[in-house]
């Protein structure tokens, strides 16, 4: 395999860590959420820290972010960064089309535009000739 | 308005450490050879000689600055309005990678990233 040409397998890794990052993200949210905390100033900062800390949502969103995080490495080895990146957005895609199929949630008309621009943009930069050195 | 600002600044505060972290880390990987690497002990050796360089946990401490900096954002404002503003490190890391990795930037590769942070854009405010 030539190095920097996005395989099938370098893509399928990318939407794996996507789904990753997601799960983390939504954990984390909710943790943040639990902590009743709404605006972080010098007065609470302690205390954010400390009731974020002791949420276990938090802690299973950081183990997630390490496991992505082992697979990103694998990524990047692959692949420019530059082009890795920008298909990692794949995830704006395979999301909202998920929650069409499965959870038949309505879509507006900007967010199909949106996603049809994420899809060519992913599109445009794997077909991106030129490699670094 | 002044929450406004200031989450667009932390935003874009922990893209910038983002942004440091992923050059760091794409360094590191760009200093260990290519042709040995096969099969799940390949890549365990791999990741063994990437996590004991220590660009990595430099890269892995601005992570850290990112995500404390991102949570700080996102305790104050909707996931909604700060995803968006997050894509900003798309066009970020075109001009990084350029400037530091030496990874060409070609007109395909331009307008792909400026249409995936259009997308997301339009994706996570509609």
């Amino acid at each position: 395999m030539k190095k920097g040409h996005l395989t099938f397998k370098v893509f399928a890794l990318i939407i794996l860590n996507d789904l990753l990052d997601s799960v983390a993200q939504l954990g984390m949210k909710k943790g943040l959420a639990d902590t009743g905390i709404s605006a972080v100033t010098f007065q609470n900062l302690v205390e954010f820290a400390m009731r974020s800390l002791s949420s276990w949502l938090i802690w299973a969103g950081i183990l997630i972010y390490v496991i992505s995080f082992i697979l990103w490495l694998v990524i990047i080895y692959r692949i420019d960064l530059s082009i890795a990146m920008p298909v990692g957005s794949a995830a704006y895609v395979f999301i909202p089309l998920m929650a069409i199929i499965f959870l038949h949630e309505n879509v507006s008309p900007l967010r199909w535009l949106g996603i049809a621009f994420v899809i060519l943009g992913i599109h445009f930069t794997s077909q991106s000739k030129k490699r670094a050195a | 308005m002044f929450t406004v600002v200031k989450v667009v600044v932390l935003v874009i505060l922990s893209e910038v450490w983002n942004v440091i972290a992923h050059i760091l880390f794409k360094k590191s990987a760009n200093t260990v050879d290519m042709t040995g690497i096969r099969g799940l002990s390949g890549h365990v050796d791999y990741l063994k000689k990437l996590l004991s360089d220590k660009l990595i946990w430099i890269g892995f401490g601005f992570q850290v600055l990112c995500v404390a900096t991102w949570l700080v954002a996102l305790a104050q404002a909707d996931l909604s309005f700060v995803f968006p503003l997050g894509s900003i490190q798309y066009i970020f890391i075109l001009f990084s990678a350029h400037i530091f990795l030496g990874e060409k930037i070609d007109r395909m590769k331009l307008t792909g990233t400026l249409m995936v942070v259009a997308g997301i854009i339009l994706i996570t405010m509609s």
